[in-house]
C-alpha cells in the first residue's frame, strides 16, 4: 500500500522500519532523541527503542563519526547523523582519514558500513551557516558513496539500501525539500538502488544534469521552455558516487547538448566534473558549449533577505540557461 | 542485541597473592627482547635500503606495550598508533607477515598500502592505522562503544604518544568513553617528545593522566620503563573494562632511544637526556632483576635471544622473497 507522505515522514519511516527489522542498526547524533531531531526527522524513535538505540550525543562531530565507524566495525550497523551540514567540519578528519580509507588501507580486512544523514542546504534564510550544500567535498573520496535523493519514495528506498550497503555512504538530505518533495511512498519494505541516475523528463534538445533540490527546479523549468518549443531532458543525479556515467552520457549523446544546474557553488563543483566527464567521453557528441547553472562564488548564503534571493538558483535563473543553450 | 546476557566479570590475570607468576615474568621478559630484536632490526633493514618509506621506531618504550598488551584474548582489540609495530608481535602476529608489512609485499596483511610502520591485523584485531594522530584513539573508542552494545566482554588497547593529548579528538573520544563508560584503555607513551616539541610546550601538566579527571574515570601515572607496575596497572584496567566500570587513562613514562623517525637526527634533544635515558632500559632494568631472583640465567637468555634471531632469519627471508603487488592490484578494495 502506497500513500502520499512526505521526504522527512519517508525518511523517519525507513529509520524505524529498518531499526525494527534489524536489530544492529542504531542511530546517534546530537539533538536526535530527546527533541527528536531539530527537523524531528527521528521524532518518535526514542520512545520506541529506547536509549540504547536512539543516542543523543555529546556536541562533538568528531567522535559522533568516529563512534559510527569502530562500531560498525564490530558488525554494528549505525546511522549518525551532522545536523546541519554546515558543521560536518570537525568530523572530516574521521570520514577522510578513517571511513573512506578504512577498507583500502587494510585492503578489504577491515570494512565501516555507516550510513551518515547529513542535513543540508539553502532554505527560509538560515543564513551562512545553517544553509550550506558541500556534497561534492566527499565526492572527491573514493572509498565513499555520495548520495542526495529529491523525492520521498527515493528518500526512503535509498537510505534502506545506505544501510544494508557495505560501505560508507553519506546520506544528504535537502532541508527545503523535507516538507516539500511529497509523493507516494510503499508503506513496506523496498530498497533503491545506490548508483543508478534517473530520467526524471524525456526531451531532445538539450539534457538538464541536476541534483537534490534543483531536481523540482529544474523540471519546472523544462516545463515552461517546452512552451517555446525547447525540450530539455532532465536526469537526476541521485548518487553523486560514484557516478552513472553511462545514463549520462547516453541522455547526451541523444540530445547533444547539456546545462549542468546545482545548488553548491560554481568553481570546482560538481559540474566541473561532468563538464570534464562529457568533454572526454562525449566530445564528438556535442553541438554546443557546456553551460552551468549554479550557486554563485560566494563563501555562502548570506543572511538578509534581498542577499539570499541573489544567491538562489531559482527558476527563472535555470529558464535563462536553457534559453541560451538553446540558441547554439 | 545478539545476546542479552551479563558481560563476564573477568579477574586479572595475576595470583592470589597479587603478583605476576614466575613463568609470566620470563614470558614477559621473552617479548620484551623480541620486541627490542625486532624493532633493531626494522631500523637496520631500513638503513641498509632494503625497504623504503620510513620507520618509526618504539625502542625504549617497549614495556608500556609489553606490559598492556600481554596476555590479551584473541577477540580483544588494539588501536594502535604509528610507533606500535610491534604490538601486532606482541597480539601473536607471525613475524614473517611483520617483516612483509615493512617490505609491503603482498604477504603483508594490507597488500603493501600502508607505510612500513603502519600495520595491522584484522584477524587479530589490530586495527590498521591511519597517520592521523590520535586516529585510532577515536576509531577505538567506537568499536569499544560496539563492544558494550554487542553485550560482549572484550576490551580496547587504544596507544598514543604525549602529542596526542593536545588533539581535539582526544577529548571528544575520552569525554563519550567517559559517558558511556566504555571498554577501553588508554595508554599513553608519554615519551616527553611530540616529535620535536617538548612536553613543556604542549601542556602545563606535569602528569598527562590528570587529564582522565576531567571525563570522569582514572587516570594514572606510571614508569613506563617498569613492565610489571605497567603489567599490574594495566590488568586491573582490563578488569575494570571487562566488569563495565568504564576505560582507564595509563601515563606511562617513558622515552624513545631515537629520532621520531629514521630520517629524524634528533638534535634538538640533549645527549645527557638520552644517556639518563638509556641508562633506564626497560629491557635490561627487567633483565637484571630476573637473573638476581635467578628467574633468568646466562645461558636461558643466550638462548632465547638465539631463538629470536632465528625467528627473525626466517621471517626477513620470507618478506625478502615474498612478490611485490601487482600494478593491477592499485584499484582493488576501494568499494565492496
Amino acid at each position: 500500500m502506497a500513500r502520499t507522505i512526505n521526504m522527512l515522514e519517508a525518511i523517519n519511516e525507513a529509520l524505524s522500519q529498518e531499526m525494527e527489522r534489524d536489530e544492529r542498526v542504531f542511530i546517534l547524533g546530537e539533538d536526535i532523541g530527546l527533541s527528536g531531531g531539530v527537523f524531528k526527522v527521528t521524532d518518535g524513535l526514542l520512545d520506541k527503542f529506547g536509549e540504547e538505540r536512539v543516542l543523543d550525543t555529546p556536541l562533538a562531530e568528531g567522535i559522533i563519526i568516529a563512534a559510527a565507524i569502530g562500531s560498525s566495525m564490530m558488525g554494528l550497523r549505525p546511522v549518525p547523523e551532522i545536523q546541519f551540514a554546515d558543521f560536518i567540519t570537525p568530523a572530516v578528519e574521521q570520514i577522510i582519514q578513517q571511513a573512506s580509507k578504512l577498507r583500502y588501507r587494510s585492503a578489504g580486512g577491515y570494512s565501516c558500513p555507516v550510513t551518515i544523514r547529513v542535513c543540508c542546504g539553502a532554505g527560509g534564510g538560515s543564513g551562512l551557516y545553517h544553509s550550506q550544500e558541500n556534497a561534492t567535498w566527499f565526492v572527491h573520496e573514493p572509498g565513499l558513496k555520495v548520495v542526495m535523493p529529491s523525492t520521498a519514495y527515493d528518500a526512503k528506498g535509498m537510505l534502506l539500501a545506505a544501510i544494508r550497503d557495505p560501505d560508507p555512504v553519506i546520506f544528504f538530505e535537502h532541508k527545503s525539500l523535507y516538507r516539500q518533495a511529497k509523493g507516494e511512498v510503499p508503506e513496506g519494505d523496498y530498497t533503491v538502488p545506490i548508483g543508478p541516475a534517473a530520467i526524471r523528463r524525456e526531451g531532445r534538445d538539450m539534457t538538464i544534469l541536476t541534483y537534490g533540490f534543483m531536481t523540482q527546479k529544474s523540471l519546472d523549468a523544462a516545463e515552461q521552455m517546452s512552451q517555446k518549443g525547447v525540450e530539455a531532458e532532465v536526469v537526476e543525479i541521485r548518487t553523486l558516487a560514484p557516478i552513472d556515467k553511462n545514463t549520462i552520457l547516453d541522455s547526451v549523446r541523444k540530445t547533444s547538448k547539456a546545462l549542468i544546474v546545482h545548488e553548491d557553488k560554481k568553481t570546482m563543483g560538481y559540474g566541473a566534473e561532468l563538464a570534464a566527464i562529457l568533454s572526454e567521453e562525449a566530445f564528438d557528441d556535442l553541438d554546443g558549449p557546456i553551460m552551468r547553472v549554479t550557486g554563485p562564488d560566494v563563501p555562502a548564503i548570506p543572511f538578509s533577505p534581498n542577499l539570499d534571493k541573489a544567491w538562489q538558483v531559482s527558476t527563472e535563473k535555470i529558464v535563462t540557461g536553457i534559453e541560451k543553450l538553446a540558441t547554439y | 542485541m545478539a545476546s542479552k546476557t551479563n558481560r563476564a566479570v573477568m579477574e586479572p590475570e595475576v595470583e592470589k597473592n597479587g603478583s605476576p607468576s614466575n613463568d609470566l615474568h620470563v614470558n614477559l621478559y621473552k617479548m620484551l627482547v623480541k620486541c627490542r630484536m625486532c624493532d633493531e632490526k626494522a631500523r637496520i633493514l631500513f638503513r641498509q635500503g632494503k625497504y623504503k618509506g620510513n620507520f618509526y621506531s618504539g625502542v625504549g618504550q617497549e614495556a608500556t606495550s609489553v606490559g598492556t598488551a600481554f596476555n590479551l584474548k584473541k577477540d580483544d582489540w588494539i588501536a594502535p598508533s604509528h610507533r606500535d609495530w610491534t604490538s601486532n608481535i606482541i597480539k601473536g602476529a607471525p613475524l614473517k607477515f611483520c617483516f612483509a608489512q615493512l617490505f609491503a609485499k603482498t604477504t603483508s596483511p594490507d597488500r603493501g598500502r600502508s607505510s612500513p610502520a603502519h600495520m595491522g591485523y584484522p584477524e587479530l584485531h589490530v586495527i590498521t592505522p591511519a597517520s592521523s594522530i590520535a586516529g585510532q584513539l577515536n576509531v577505538g573508542t567506537g568499536v569499544a562503544l560496539g563492544i558494550k552494545k554487542l553485550r560482549r566482554n572484550d576490551v580496547v588497547v587504544s596507544y598514543f604518544g604525549d602529542g596526542a593529548t593536545s588533539f581535539g579528538g582526544f577529548h571528544e573520544a575520552l569525554n563519550f568513553a567517559g559517558v558511556h563508560k566504555l571498554p577501553i584503555i588508554y595508554v599513553c607513551q608519554n615519551n616527553l617528545w611530540a616529535e620535536s616539541v617538548p612536553l613543556r610546550l604542549q601542556t602545563a601538566l606535569t602528569n598527562l593522566s590528570d587529564r582522565a579527571k576531567a571525563y570522569g574515570f582514572p587516570g594514572i601515572s606510571l614508569d613506563g620503563n617498569n613492565v610489571l607496575e605497567v603489567y599490574d596497572a594495566a590488568q586491573k584496567a582490563i578488569g575494570r573494562a571487562r566488569g563495565g566500570q568504564g576505560p582507564t587513562l595509563l601515563e606511562c613514562k617513558t622515552y624513545r632511544w631515537y629520532g621520531h623517525s629514521e630520517i629524524d637526527p634528533a638534535k634538538y634533544r640533549v645527549k645527557e637526556e638520552v644517556e639518563a635515558w638509556k641508562k633506564k632500559d626497560p629491557v635490561a632494568m627487567f633483565e637484571k632483576q630476573l637473573l638476581e631472583k635467578k628467574l633468568l640465567t646466562d645461558a636461558k637468555k643466550t638462548q632465547i635471544a638465539a631463538e629470536i634471531t632465528q625467528e627473525i632469519n626466517e621471517a626477513v627471508d620470507f618478506a625478502e622473497q615474498s612478490p611485490y603487488p601487482d600494478a593491477s592490484e592499485l584499484a582493488d578494495h576501494i568499494w565492496a
